[in-house]
Parts: C-alpha cells; sequence; structure tokens
C-alpha cells in the first residue's frame, strides 16, 4: 500500500470525527441549554432510518443553524490553524522579520517544526467544503439562516485561497522559483 | 521470493480496500451529517398521565420517502398549516403519497379550508383524497380550487395527495397545500 495512501486514511478520521461531533453535539447541546424537547423517531426519510424531531419551525431552524454553525467551527477552527502556522512557518524561514514577530508573541513553537503537509491541510480543507456545501444547501432550502450560510461560503472560498498558497509553497519545495537562482 | 509474491499479492487487495475506505471515510460523514438534520413534527404528548389530548385541531406531516415528493414540510403560522414540497422530474403517470394527517380533538365537528398547487401550471392534475373522497386541487390548464372538509370530533384523517400527469415532466415544481381551520 502506498504511503501516501496511508497517510491521507491517517489524516482523514479526525476531520470525519470531527464533523460528526460537531453537529450532533451540536444538536443535543443546543437543545438541552435552550430546554427544547427533541424526539427521535425512526420514520424512514433518508438512507438511515434515525430521525430528529422538533414541535416547532423556528425550534428546528434555530437549532439546526446553531448545530451547523458548530460543526462550520469546529472543522474551520483547526483548519484555519494548519494554514497559518504552514504560512507563517515559510514566512519565517524567509523573512528574519517574522521571525522576530512570531517570537513577540511567544509563538517560536510554531516555526520550529514542520509537522504539517499540504495533504493534511486538502483533507481538512475538503471536510470543510463539504460541511460548507450542506451549509450552503440548508440555507436555500430555509432550513438555517442565510447568515450562517453567507459565512460558510466566505470560509470555505478563505480556506481555499490558504490550500491554495499551501500548494505553491509545498510545490516551490520541489521546483524552487526560477527567479530566485538566477 | 515468496515473501516477496504475499506482499506483492497483498498490495494488489489492499489498495482497493483502503481506496474504498477513503471514499468512505468522506461519504459516511456527509450522509450522517444529513441525517442528523432536524426536521419539524409534531411529538407524541405523553405524560404519567397519559398521553394529552387537548381539545384542538392537530395536523402532522407524515414523513416517509417518495420518488416524486421529496422534501416535505409543514409550517404553521396563526393557525393556518402551509404544507410544501417539491414535485419532481416524473414521467407521464399517477403518483399518489398520504402527506398529512389531521386529528381533531374538538368535542365538536371543526370545518377546515384546504387549497392549493403549483406557482406555475404543468398539465398535472393534483388531487387529494380524504377517506377514499377525491378533491380536485388544481385543474391541468392551473385553475385552483378551494375544498371545505367537515371533520368529526375524535376523528383521524390522513390526506393522500396524488398527481397524475399524461406527458413526461422534465423540471421540479414547489407544491404548496394551505390548510386553515374556519371559525364561526
Amino acid at each position: 500500500m502506498s504511503k501516501i495512501l496511508k497517510r491521507a486514511l491517517k489524516n482523514t478520521i479526525v476531520p470525519a470525527i470531527t464533523m460528526i461531533a460537531g453537529k450532533s453535539l451540536g444538536v443535543f447541546v443546543v437543545s438541552a441549554i435552550y430546554g427544547f424537547s427533541l424526539q427521535i423517531g425512526n420514520d424512514i426519510n433518508g438512507i438511515f432510518s434515525t430521525q430528529i424531531y422538533f414541535q416547532d419551525r423556528e425550534v428546528t431552524q434555530f437549532v439546526n443553524s446553531m448545530s451547523d454553525l458548530i460543526m462550520l467551527l469546529s472543522l474551520a477552527v483547526p483548519t484555519m490553524y494548519l494554514i497559518i502556522k504552514t504560512a507563517i512557518f515559510q514566512s519565517a524561514s524567509n523573512n528574519p522579520k517574522t521571525i522576530v514577530k512570531v517570537a513577540e508573541f511567544n509563538m517560536l513553537k510554531w516555526i520550529t517544526k514542520d509537522d504539517t503537509s499540504f495533504l493534511k491541510i486538502f483533507i481538512w480543507c475538503a471536510f470543510l467544503w463539504i460541511a460548507s456545501a450542506l451549509v450552503i444547501r440548508n440555507g436555500i432550502q430555509n432550513d438555517t439562516y442565510s447568515w450562517i450560510a453567507i459565512l460558510a461560503g466566505g470560509i470555505s472560498f478563505i480556506t481555499g485561497l490558504g490550500a491554495l498558497k499551501t500548494f505553491e509553497v509545498e510545490t516551490n519545495k520541489v521546483y524552487p522559483d526560477s527567479k530566485k537562482y538566477y | 521470493m515468496r515473501t516477496e509474491k504475499f506482499k506483492k499479492f497483498a498490495t494488489f487487495v489492499l489498495e482497493p480496500i483502503a481506496f474504498g475506505l477513503l471514499a468512505l471515510l468522506f461519504i459516511l460523514p456527509t450522509i450522517t451529517v444529513m441525517n442528523l438534520q432536524p426536521i419539524t413534527k409534531a411529538l407524541n404528548n405523553i405524560n404519567v398521565l397519559g398521553v394529552g389530548n387537548k381539545a384542538e385541531l392537530k395536523v402532522n406531516i407524515v414523513g416517509g420517502t417518495h420518488q416524486i415528493f421529496s422534501q416535505e414540510k409543514i409550517d404553521e403560522v396563526d393557525g393556518q398549516y402551509t404544507y410544501k414540497t417539491i414535485l419532481t422530474r416524473r414521467e407521464s403517470d399517477r403518483y399518489s403519497k398520504p402527506i398529512i394527517e389531521i386529528i381533531n380533538n374538538k368535542a365538536q365537528e371543526t370545518i377546515v379550508e384546504i387549497y392549493g398547487g403549483t406557482q406555475l401550471p404543468t398539465g398535472s392534475d393534483i388531487t387529494m383524497i380524504i377517506s377514499d373522497q377525491v378533491y380536485r386541487l388544481q385543474a391541468p390548464n392551473g385553475d385552483v380550487t378551494s375544498h371545505k372538509i367537515t371533520l368529526i370530533p375524535g376523528q383521524k384523517y390522513i390526506i393522500f395527495l396524488a398527481v397524475e400527469t399524461f406527458s413526461d415532466v422534465q423540471f421540479e415544481e414547489d407544491f404548496q397545500l394551505n390548510i386553515k381551520e374556519l371559525s364561526f
């Protein structure tokens, strides 16, 4: 089995669990905090037969919106962290000013070890894009507040740009920019 | 030599399984999250003294899956219920599905006004069936008919929605059904 496949499998487990945990915890925690009564039924309304029901349309929309937001943030925060960490690491190796700034903010740990690969960032981004697509779909169907759908679109766009930048950095390692050397 | 052959064979077998597993690791969370999306449905009002029985009209969505009727929803605003669904692309045929149950928990007869249809006429004959009685909601030319239905106290009614088309429909349509209790 190829190494890249092994690494891909290893790196996929955490975001997959985070996505499910973010959504399910979002539904149950929001319901518990606001005291909404929910019921778990088993109508066949999808691939799985288990469904979560709420009495009112407004409550359903609120819980769905908040759980979507929690899921989105639980994926967006680590993805952003990985992208920013890689960007700072790369910038620090080229620009001494960055090292000074990083030292000022007491984040030297971020630039001492390059343990973040493009594959890892891409997998987290892929999960974030899937989650964003689901949130946008819910927004279009009026099952989620529209501002959350817009936020999802914005986050996925920004992380997309970040992933692209990381890809450039990775390819520059293999094929260095010719202007630097000639 | 044997070990190498075994390694080659293991790679040959394991690699497709690993690819499948990787795909599943993306597909399963997606489906799970889609399924975790809560939906609106009247909850069973159960307490220690038994099932709650408020003197009111209860309108519940039946739910379930159907090849033509998708994304069913019911909203209630000021006592008026709005059932919405998307009628997907379909071949010429007659399709029907139980969509709503109405329970009259009141002590007296109640009259409800039911009307609905698609926004654009699509040549479909849309009817509803209540207690084996067929009521036309929207004619093929788009004309909508309103119906007043008398509900007997303590009785449960299941509304079936039926759509009949004589030619294939190549696009989706938004269907809306309004249910309003008439007060005297």
